[in-house]
């Protein structure tokens, strides 16, 4: 029997002692819980295609300190939370304070308020399966909570900024906890960005609470540099009659890993997934979602697109868990992807597990390379085979990126993308 | 829907089949394993010292391997010490010779299971080999399969007869570490079924081996190896059964085929092991390594499978795609009833070029059962213009059931293609309505959708086992519904 690796013990000395009393408190239960936390493996199956590339040198465990002057971010057009290596920087964030909204950074929480979240955070995640959250629970300095009143509807997306500014190899643990109250409206926008040249991990975690008819929408885009690895997971839960819509952009890194987990727990609920990933040179990333169908009459809805060129690997494991009790569900996932190169790798595992029997599930899953007589049909016309190709391929994506509903987000990704392409291309 | 509820009652009752036991002395090994039992065993098949050597050495490999636990089943574990490695009929002189010399009781039980030897040897032109617990009892047919060149006998004659195959080939699609269950059967296998189709000879009939476990508290752990030389063409058939008994018991087997350049295998099961009682008490585990090497170009293997027994089932009859323009296939039909649990599905490794693969697995699950597809497809870097098709229907029949789809695809190549499809639902109220208005009574209804379900997978089969297996799935399903 060969020896499990663990997490290395420097990876439990949180810093940053400026959280409210509940917070420090839990915090510090979830380090002790950490202690003999073996690390995925190949062995370990939601890890399997993934493990080897992670990389935890102890002096990565250092937090990055949050200073230094923030940037590279979208030109917001609406309100906006900055976090600088896992923490908030009021300076750079700009929201109004509006009626029945909450927007606090987890160090301005009062006694009551942090006693409310410390009993709630981290209850939307399976830990057992995104075994990161749990390193973020036990080591974020700071979070966001977003909390929308019954009703309460913000006006204009909320943007998140995280920053990772590393100088010297460290790691970042921002935290976002979501709260939505009954009927409220809220589109939320996380981007990830990095500015520094030493090898950073930042492991995050997303939490949404859906009540009764809330109508959440998030948007997530991953564009970190090519010395950041990335742990992170979303959690949600749904009540009744609930919507939650997901689009996550993510051009891969080093490590790039998301779990999304769903758990539709009121009748009528409706989730919908949409992702997209593209990866290049020898960059990774993995995607994990599961949705779980607590409740009965339930719709989820989910499509992801992975696109791989030169020696990259990208990675889809979808699962959607039908429970005995959910009858009239109705589940859909597809899965398509594009490799572009005979050095690049693409695994896909589609899943359902069903214990109703009046349900409607459906998955499907492709891999392969462009087609042949569409590059043809467009040569023939005219169009040179690069072009041609760049076209096909953003095509192939481009009808998820449309969806994403706050414009600046949309053509920030479909400029990305589209340059990536080009580059892509050009060189092969 | 009282009156349906009434009927089946009446059909849930019905009961294993082929339950019985046969009452034949035997020779059966004191329960344990060790490397005394293995040399004993070795002994008694009057095996050649490599053959030991063979066995010892996977019994080592297995002694430090784990049992898997990734499969979606639960069971008490086994105590492999408490399970005998060795039973068979007791023989008044030697081996028989013919089958005028089988010992009639057991050819009664054949004629109960519906294989009666005489019978095919007319109407069918079927030539079986059964294996009754550990060894091969008769083998039918022998001389005008000798004369078209066709070797078809027990494993054990094979050792002797033809070593330098058995040599050659034994162990190399499935080796002797591969995983818990075959390193188990590579030490303790006590027979099986060895077949050799020489170069371009087209097998002039279906071959088939039906297996029984009888004696109680024995494992079976039959080793198949069926090689198939450049050009040449067999078709393959496999049944089995066991009486009812309390306790579990362990059916560990391993299947090895090769195919060269321009073969033909063609190999389909119809499982029916003793699923177990309406508690779920008893029933046979089923934990079976299967796998087909495409060496030669042109090659092609298809399984076929149709898998109601068991109250365990774990397996995943594989195709290794290595030579050049290789077709892999697999069909299967399994069905889950009462506690039954069922983990199966297949491997298409996709090495050579052009090769293609189809996988159609159609999943019924009734009762409180439990019904997996675990497949994999991958395309290795060599697999240049490789293609798979896959398509996985669950069709659940109840509420209290599970129906699962764990497919894994890997690709390193770009020009391969890879589509994978699957749907789950149940009998749907207008099918049934449908049926119902035109005077069918519910449980031809289900059994008529059923069938229409699997008809995909029961084309495939030899057409005596096509009847065969829709009859099983009539019998298996009936008290499914209500």
């Amino acid at each position: 029997m060969k020896s499990v690796p663990m997490l290395s013990s420097a990876f439990l000395h949180p810093a940053g002692h400026s959280l409210p009393e509940p917070l420090l408190a839990l915090r510090k239960e979830r380090a002790s819980a950490l202690v003999d936390m073996p690390l995925p493996t190949r062995k370990t199956e939601n890890w399997k295609y993934s493990s080897k590339y992670l990389k935890l040198a102890d002096d990565m465990a250092i937090s990055l300190p949050a200073e230094g002057k923030t940037g590279n971010s979208l030109a917001v057009p609406g309100y906006k939370v900055v976090f600088l290596n896992g923490v908030m920087i009021p300076e750079a964030s700009e929201y109004p304070d509006l009626d029945g909204i909450q927007i606090t950074s987890f160090n301005d929480l009062d006694a009551d308020e942090a006693n409310a979240l410390a009993a709630r955070l981290g209850h939307t995640l399976d830990h057992a399966q995104a075994q990161f959250a749990r390193l973020n629970g036990a080591r974020f300095e700071d979070g966001l909570l977003v909390r929308l009143k019954a009703g309460a509807v913000l006006d204009q997306p909320l943007f998140i900024i995280h920053e990772t500014s590393a100088d010297a190899s460290g790691s970042a643990y921002p935290r976002i906890f979501v709260e939505a109250g009954a009927n409220s409206q809220l589109t939320l926008v996380e981007e990830y960005t990095s500015t520094g040249q030493a090898s950073a991990l930042i492991s995050t975690v997303t939490e949404f609470s859906l009540a009764e008819g809330a109508n959440v929408t998030s948007v997530r885009l991953n564009m970190e540099g090519e010395n950041v690895q990335h742990i992170g997971a979303t959690g949600v839960r749904q009540q009744r009659s609930s919507r939650f819509e997901s689009h996550c952009v993510g051009f891969g890194g080093p490590l790039r890993r998301h779990d999304l987990q769903v758990r539709l727990e009121g009748e009528g609920a409706e989730t919908k997934l949409n992702g997209v990933v593209v990866t290049q040179g020898k960059q990774h990333y993995d995607n994990h979602t599961s949705i779980d169908h607590v409740a009965a009459h339930c719709n989820s809805e989910e499509t992801y697109r992975n696109i791989a060129a030169d020696q990259s690997h990208a990675v889809f494991n979808g699962r959607i868990h039908i429970h005995q009790d959910a009858q009239k569900s109705n589940a859909d996932m597809n899965n398509k992807n594009l490799l572009l190169s005979n050095g690049a790798e693409i695994d896909t595992k589609p899943e359902l597990e069903i214990y109703a029997d009046d349900v409607k599930c459906a998955h499907g899953a492709t891999i392969g390379q462009l087609d042949e007589t569409s590059v043809f049909y467009l040569v023939s016309r005219g169009i040179d085979r690069r072009q041609a190709n760049v076209l096909l391929t953003m095509a192939f994506i481009n009808e998820l990126v449309e969806q994403i509903p706050v414009a600046v987000v949309r053509e920030t990704a479909q400029a990305r993308l589209s340059d990536f392409f080009e580059q892509t291309f050009r060189e092969a | 829907m009282a009156t349906t509820d009434n009927e089946v009652k009446e059909l849930i009752k019905r009961e294993y089949e082929h339950g019985f036991v046969t009452e034949i002395e035997s020779d059966t090994f004191e329960p344990g394993l060790n490397e005394d039992v293995i040399a004993r065993l070795s002994a008694i098949k009057k095996e050649p010292e490599w053959m030991l050597e063979w066995r010892l050495k996977a019994y080592r490999r297995w002694l430090e391997m784990e049992e898997p636990d990734w499969a979606h089943v639960g069971y008490p574990k086994v105590d492999y010490n408490s399970i005998s490695y060795y039973s068979a009929p007791k023989r008044k002189e030697d081996m028989p010779q013919s089958l005028d010399e089988v010992d009639p009781e057991l050819l009664k039980t054949y004629e109960k299971l519906g294989i009666p030897l005489h019978e095919r040897e007319k109407l069918a032109g079927v030539a079986v080999d059964a294996v009754f617990d550990s060894v091969s009892v008769a083998t039918t047919f022998k001389e005008p399969l000798a004369k078209a060149g066709v070797v078809f006998c027990s494993i054990s004659e094979a050792v002797h007869d033809y070593p330098e195959l058995v040599k050659k080939y034994l162990g190399t699609v499935v080796p002797q570490g591969d995983n818990f269950f075959a390193a188990l059967n590579s030490a303790v296998f006590s027979d099986g079924t060895f077949v050799y189709i020489p170069k371009g000879v087209r097998c002039p009939m279906e071959l088939s081996t039906y297996f029984r476990i009888n004696a109680a508290n024995t494992g079976q752990f039959e080793r198949t190896l069926i090689i198939a030389e450049e050009g040449s063409y067999v078709s393959y058939l496999e049944g089995c059964t066991a009486p009812m008994r309390d306790e579990n018991q362990l059916h560990a087997a391993v299947v090895e085929l090769v195919a060269l350049d321009d073969a033909q295998i063609k190999y389909s099961t119809v499982q029916n092991w003793y699923p177990g009682d309406e508690e779920g008490k008893g029933g046979i585990y089923n934990f079976v390594t299967k796998r087909g090497a495409c060496i030669g170009k042109n090659s092609k293997i298809s399984w076929t499978q149709v898998e109601t027994g068991s109250a365990v089932t774990w397996k995943y009859p594989s195709c290794v795609l290595r030579g050049e323009n290789s077709v892999g296939e697999f069909y299967s039909v399994a069905l889950t009833h009462n506690f039954q649990q069922a983990d199966t599905g297949t491997k298409m490794i996709h090495l050579g070029k052009n090769t293609r693969s189809t996988i159609i697995s159609k999943g019924i699950s009734a009762g409180k059962s439990s019904n997996a597809y675990r497949g994999l497809v991958k395309f290795g870097p060599g697999a240049e213009g490789a293609r798979n098709f896959t398509q996985c229907d669950s069709l659940l029949i109840g509420d209290r059931c599970g129906a699962h789809t764990f497919p894994y695809i890997e690709s390193k190549n770009k020009s391969a293609i890879v589509e994978h499809e699957a749907t789950t639902s149940k009998v749907s109220d207008e099918q049934m309505f449908l049926c119902r208005q035109r005077g069918i009574d519910p449980e031809q209804a289900v059994s008529m959708i059923v069938n229409g379900f699997c008809k995909e997978v029961f084309k495939e089969l030899p057409m005596e086992f096509a009847v065969e297996a829709g009859k099983l799935l009539e019998v298996s399903l009936e008290g499914s519904v209500g």
